[in-house]
């Protein structure tokens, strides 16, 4: 009964998880930075992670099979790297409790499993409001790739622009298609919509700058996004395009642009922001 | 020079001489420099080549963010080539990119494995046949391989990337050239080329623009993860004097690159068409510079 009740304290202080009314993204300080690439290449600070959430799950797998000189060599680990992490990023010392990392290892040494789970609980609080207030703005600035250093040709131009631009001017010469359209302006909804059809069908160019496998860009880019916009080409160079196929192809075209929203804008916001 | 050759068909008669020459730092995977001790010409052409340049392009290492992305590291810092495979990243000299070890020296036999028969007493030598062969490139040209298999053509990829020099020394040191005759060389420059403007057909059939690739035996232009381009600006004059501008980018992450004997088709907009001016530029994904390929006047035959 007791062990399930450690089980359940550890498992709940090893994971990253956590409920939140709101959820908190900070800008990760300076000194984080110096702990991944470019600046080092061995994520000192993620390993260090590992390490503790081992040295827990290292004491709770030994404490329940009795082996209680196992659980505090663990209990001393986590107690030693903890030290090491207070260190390691200055802004953040204050979320750091050393002696609480010392109390789990008299707690281990004392063989009382009340006072380890007590002595857990209090320690792994210091993790997880750390967690709560700093990792996923740390993964989205340190793990996920950026698109700011990703750059376009303009079809239309013969010119580069960096990602948000060319969605800008992706947009706006579908906006214009729409309204020529709903203008009655033929000849310049031709050419807005061939302009859109170009700029759609370039989109695909950035995806090799991070992906090393075709099938990704199948999965949002592929076939039906390729006939949607020759379709849509074909409608257009006729005369007196039909106003509902147009904007119902461009319904379709539109299918993908979410697809990769949905998957990569989240991210590329946030970290924009804190790259400002 | 008589003396040193009496030395050594001396050491010929006495003793193996693979042992007494051999120089067993070659088979600790060195840079590519060291092989220049001997081979100075092949080095020399392949510091010029984009293989030489596959880690330090600034290009690759923006878009790598650093070499961060561990994904990308492999092909352009191979630890070994074999053919068909994707390689896997190198732990050493990774600044060399795609380089002489990688390329020839293979762990399985520890030995420099090249198209010849050679005796190269410096270092053990095998022959092997898939070097003349495209699949030797398909681990890392992967898409332009499919390409190239779908062409249905005879020449492979050395035939038009590593051309035949003729027949020339393997190796420019002193005293060992002396005992080597010259073998069929080939450019390590890996020269990109240039289409030339009869490998792209150019016609007016109806209101449409038509070209064809008919030389360059994958796309045009070709890629995996690079991003070359070629740009098609089609000037139309119309009989009652009214000019229009069009403007195509053509290119291998946009699906949009010239296949091989695929017609392109690119629509004119209605009129009476008088004359097109057709130019074709090409840009390399490590360059800025745009040259021309090709540039046409076309006209509509009178009825
Ligand atoms: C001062 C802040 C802070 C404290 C205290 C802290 N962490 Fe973390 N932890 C982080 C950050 C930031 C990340 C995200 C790092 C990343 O993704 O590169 C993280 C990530 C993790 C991860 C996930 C690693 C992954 O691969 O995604 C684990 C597990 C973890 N921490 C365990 C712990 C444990 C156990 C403790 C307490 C003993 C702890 N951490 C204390 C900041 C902290
Ligand atoms: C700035 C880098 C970046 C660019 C550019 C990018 N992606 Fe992604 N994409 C990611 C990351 C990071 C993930 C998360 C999975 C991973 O790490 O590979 C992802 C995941 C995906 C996934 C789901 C997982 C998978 O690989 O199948 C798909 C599908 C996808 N991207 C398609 C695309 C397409 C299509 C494009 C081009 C239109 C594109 N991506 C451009 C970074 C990028
Ligand atoms: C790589 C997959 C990808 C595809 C495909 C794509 N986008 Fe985007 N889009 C992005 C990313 C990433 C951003 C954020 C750019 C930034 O802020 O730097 C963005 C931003 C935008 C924005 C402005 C930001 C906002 O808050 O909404 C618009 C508008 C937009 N895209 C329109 C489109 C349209 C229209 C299409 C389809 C025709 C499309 N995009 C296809 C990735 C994609
Ligand atoms: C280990 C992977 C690998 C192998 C094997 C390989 N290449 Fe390459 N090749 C590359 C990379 C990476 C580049 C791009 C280097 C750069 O510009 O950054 C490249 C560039 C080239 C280029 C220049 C393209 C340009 O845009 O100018 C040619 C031509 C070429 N390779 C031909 C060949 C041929 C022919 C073979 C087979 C004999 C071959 N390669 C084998 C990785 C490889
Ligand atoms: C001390 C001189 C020396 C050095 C240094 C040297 N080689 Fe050689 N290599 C030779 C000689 C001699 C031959 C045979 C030449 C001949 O037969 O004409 C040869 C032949 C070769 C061949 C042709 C094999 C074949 O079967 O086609 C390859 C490939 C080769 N060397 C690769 C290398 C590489 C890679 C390095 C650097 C790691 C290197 N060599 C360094 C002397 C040297
Ligand atoms: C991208 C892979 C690649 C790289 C890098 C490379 N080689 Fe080669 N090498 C080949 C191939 C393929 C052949 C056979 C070409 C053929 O016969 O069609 C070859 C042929 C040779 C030969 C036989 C003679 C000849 O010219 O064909 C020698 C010797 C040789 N290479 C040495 C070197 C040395 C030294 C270096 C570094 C300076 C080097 N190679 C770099 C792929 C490579
Ligand atoms: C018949 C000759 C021929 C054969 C065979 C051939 N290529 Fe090419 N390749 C060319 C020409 C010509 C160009 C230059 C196109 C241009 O003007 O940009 C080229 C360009 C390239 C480029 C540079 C990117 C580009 O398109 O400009 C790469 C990379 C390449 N080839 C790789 C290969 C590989 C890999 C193979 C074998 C699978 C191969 N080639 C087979 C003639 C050939
Ligand atoms: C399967 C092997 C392979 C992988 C993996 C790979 N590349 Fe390459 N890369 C090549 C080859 C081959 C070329 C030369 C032909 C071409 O342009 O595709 C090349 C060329 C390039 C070029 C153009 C040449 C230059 O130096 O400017 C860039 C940029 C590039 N790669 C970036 C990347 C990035 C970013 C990734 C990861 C998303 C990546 N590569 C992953 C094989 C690879």
């Amino acid at each position: 009964m007791r062990y399930r009740a450690l089980i359940t304290a550890l498992a709940v202080i090893a994971g990253v998880s956590f409920s939140a009314e709101k959820v908190i993204l900070k800008k990760p300080p300076e000194s984080l930075k110096k702990y991944y690439p470019p600046a080092s290449k061995n994520y000192e600070f993620i390993s260090a992670m590992h390490t503790m959430s081992t040295a827990f799950y290292g004491i709770n797998l030994n404490i329940n099979e009795g082996n209680w000189e196992g659980a505090k060599r663990w209990a001393q680990e986590l107690k030693k790297t903890y030290l090491k992490v207070s260190k390691m990023v200055p802004e953040w010392k204050s979320y750091f409790k050393p002696q609480l990392a010392d109390n789990l290892v008299k707690a281990v040494s004392s063989k009382n499993v009340d006072r380890v789970i007590g002595a857990s609980k209090k320690l792994g609080q210091t993790c997880a409001k750390c967690h709560q207030d700093n990792e996923i703005a740390v993964k989205l600035v340190y793990h996920f790739p950026s698109f700011e250093t990703i750059k376009i040709e303009d079809p239309v131009e013969f010119m580069e622009y960096k990602t948000g631009k060319y969605m800008e001017k992706l947009t706006n010469s579908m906006k214009a298609l729409k309204i020529y359209l709903l203008q009655g302006e033929g000849d310049k909804a031709q050419e807005a919509g061939m302009n859109f059809v170009e700029r759609a069908r370039q989109l695909r160019s950035m995806c090799s700058k991070c992906h090393t496998n075709k099938l990704s860009e199948e999965v949002i880019v592929g076939k039906e996004f390729e006939k949607a916009l020759n379709d849509l080409e074909n409608l257009l160079s006729g005369d007196k395009p039909d106003r509902d196929r147009v904007f119902k192809l461009l319904g379709k075209v539109g299918a993908s642009c979410t697809k990769c929203h949905n998957v990569h804008l989240i991210p590329q916001v946030v970290k924009e922001a804190f790259e400002k | 020079m008589r003396i040193l050759l009496i030395i050594f068909l001396f050491l010929v008669s006495c003793e193996k001489l693979e042992e007494v020459f051999v120089e067993e730092d070659l088979l600790q995977r060195p840079q590519a420099k060291r092989c220049a001790d001997c081979h100075a010409q092949i080095y020399e052409e392949w510091k010029e080549s984009r293989h030489y340049r596959a880690w330090k392009s600034e290009n690759f290492r923006r878009e790598s963010e650093n070499y961060g992305k561990v994904k990308c590291l492999s092909c352009h810092a191979p630890h070994q080539v074999d053919p068909e495979k994707k390689p896997v990243l190198r732990a050493e000299f990774r600044e060399d990119g795609v380089h002489c070890v990688a390329c020839h020296f293979k762990e399985e036999t520890r030995s420099m494995h090249g198209p010849l028969k050679v005796w190269s007493p410096p270092h053990p030598s095998t022959q092997d046949l898939d070097y003349t062969k495209s699949e030797f490139c398909a681990g890392c040209h992967r898409e332009t391989y499919k390409e190239w298999k779908l062409a249905k053509v005879r020449k492979s990829c050395q035939d038009c990337h590593m051309p035949s020099l003729g027949k020339k020394d393997l190796i420019q040191k002193f005293p060992f050239y002396l005992f080597h005759l010259a073998k069929r060389r080939t450019s390590h420059r890996f020269p990109a080329q240039k289409a030339k403007p009869e490998d792209i057909e150019v016609h007016l059939k109806g209101k449409e623009l038509i070209l064809v690739n008919v030389g360059v035996p994958h796309n045009l232009p070709t890629a995996d993860q690079g991003d070359p381009k070629l740009y098609l600006i089609a000037q139309i004059l119309y009989g009652d004097g009214k000019k229009r501008t069009l403007r195509k980018l053509l290119s291998p992450q946009s699906k949009t690159a010239l296949q091989y004997r695929v017609p392109y088709h690119l629509r004119i907009p209605d009129g009476d068409v008088k004359e097109v001016r057709v130019k074709i530029m090409r840009k390399f994904a490590w360059s800025d510079e745009k040259e021309t390929l090709k540039e046409l006047t076309l006209r509509t035959p009178s009825p």
